[in-house]
């Protein structure tokens, strides 16, 4: 993985479009896509750099008009989507792209979840929907599995990690390291949590 | 539908190249004038507004429906590479507090059930939900999502159209286009400009103007990426309580909805 890259790739982003993050809110529908986008990653790994596949920054808006206590007349001024919560967010999000490369590498958690990560939470879920493991291409980036820092916040877990049910919680347990799942809007995250008793 | 996807094509290539012989010689600094050229006409077409605020208040005006939504959604990569990905949503609603949504296609499925206590959120593939306690009504519901929980429901419009959080000043440029069928059914389409969004709406004729299609062009994004839907609606749908209430399946297991910002603090405190 390549952490400057990426941080470059926002950056550059920033710089030619400062309005283009406004509109990554959680459009409910729009991480639907994104398991096609998998799919075309996991063949490409097979001949080329992963890293070199596409990875996705954004998405179409799925409604014209805006639900939030900032909607209505409000939105109509630019200034007022800076107002309310989404774009705190956003600004969050691409502070971390960085930080969660490194979760990434740390927790053996594919790289291509990248693609996910530095958008926007809406864009990674739907490749592990069904299931919380990455793909087979996540396999072949694979490096050792360390200790992940409790609290840790990733998109998707090592293939080793099992399903454990503990009192009524799905854990994912992946050796010594545990990882309770959590909706950020409509898409599952997974926490480093303790071991559960 | 053949001859209107071919317009919407012509259209969206005048937009980026003007191709209208009116378009060449206009100053490319203009006020977002109409990409259907008719540059005599005013930006903002009474008429067009007109047929936006029949349609408004008839949505607002129905009680319950149900709605069947075939759609495709364009995402973006980093490259500024445009992958489309066709999907489905379905609407149970039941003004003011029912509403379900279930979002489907081939890489994920999502529900959304509401009954004017409770919001789930549920995965029916990956057996989990999640549920927070909600306002009373869908307009405050949706509001409560996009703030609180990033969450912004597909079409929302559906239920903001006609609303303050819909107002028409927003509209920089509304015109008419034309007649166009839409599923055999005879539709007027229009073109409508607004901030970081041109969308095209297709109002079934008569005297039920429903929507019956709609295209968001995403204008501050520089690839223009796309939301198309096709609307089909049964206003005379038959809702009950148990289509908004969610009773988990035996297998399903419950999991926290975290706030947006809460989700983003974690994320940024490794």
């Amino acid at each position: 993985m390549k952490p400057h890259a990426t941080r470059r790739h926002a950056a550059k982003r920033h710089a030619v479009h400062p309005q283009a993050g406004k509109h990554w809110r959680n459009p409910l529908y729009i991480g639907a896509g994104i398991g096609l986008l998998a799919g075309a990653i996991a063949l490409l790994a097979v001949t080329s750099d992963a890293q070199a596949a596409p990875r996705a920054r954004g998405g179409a808006r799925t409604s014209v008009n805006h639900a939030s206590a900032g909607g209505g007349a409000a939105h109509a001024a630019a200034a007022n989507r800076g107002a309310h919560a989404t774009t705190n967010r956003e600004v969050n999000r691409n502070t971390n792209v960085n930080r969660n490369t490194n979760v990434n590498r740390n927790t053996n958690v594919n790289v291509h979840n990248d693609i996910d990560i530095d958008v926007d939470d809406h864009w990674h879920n739907g490749w592990y929907d069904d299931h919380p493991v990455a793909t087979a291409a996540a396999v072949t980036t694979a490096v050792a599995v360390t200790a992940a820092a409790i609290g840790s916040v990733v998109n998707s877990v090592p293939p080793s990690c099992v399903t454990t049910v503990v009192n009524g919680v799905p854990y994912q347990q992946c050796g010594s390291t545990w990882y309770q799942p959590q909706y950020a809007g409509t898409s599952v995250q997974y926490v480093v949590v303790n071991p559960p008793n | 539908m053949r001859r209107s996807s071919l317009f919407v094509a012509i259209i969206a290539i005048c937009a980026a190249a003007p191709c209208f012989a009116g378009g060449q010689n206009e100053s490319r600094g203009d006020v977002p004038s109409s990409a259907v050229a008719a540059t005599a006409t005013p930006a903002v077409q009474p008429e067009a507004v007109a047929a936006l605020e029949k349609m408004s208040a008839h949505l607002r005006s129905l009680k319950s429906f149900g709605l069947h939504a075939d759609t495709t959604i364009d995402l973006v990569t980093q490259d500024d590479q445009k992958l489309q990905f066709p999907g489905t949503i379905d609407y149970k609603v039941r003004t003011p507090d029912g509403l379900y949504i279930a979002m489907k296609t081939d890489r994920k499925e999502r529900e959304v059930w509401y009954d004017g206590k409770t919001l789930t959120i549920y995965g029916p593939r990956n057996k989990l939900y999640a549920q927070t306690p909600a306002p009373p009504t869908i307009a405050a519901l949706l509001g409560l999502a996009e703030d609180k929980y990033g969450i912004e429901l597909p079409l929302a419009d559906l239920f903001l159209w006609g609303t303050p959080k819909a107002p028409v000043s927003s509209l920089r440029s509304a015109a008419y286009v034309g007649p166009a069928r839409i599923n055999g059914s005879v539709t007027d389409q229009y073109a409508f400009r607004q901030d970081g969004v041109d969308w095209q709406i297709w109002i079934e004729a008569g005297d039920k103007p429903l929507p019956r299609r709609m295209v968001l062009t995403t204008t501050d994004d520089p690839t223009q990426p796309q939301f198309s839907s096709t609307l089909t609606w049964n206003t005379s749908a038959a809702v009950r309580d148990a289509d908004f209430a969610f009773a988990p399946p035996k297998d399903a297991h419950r999991i926290e909805l975290v706030a947006a910002d809460v989700a983003a603090a974690k994320e940024a405190s490794p």
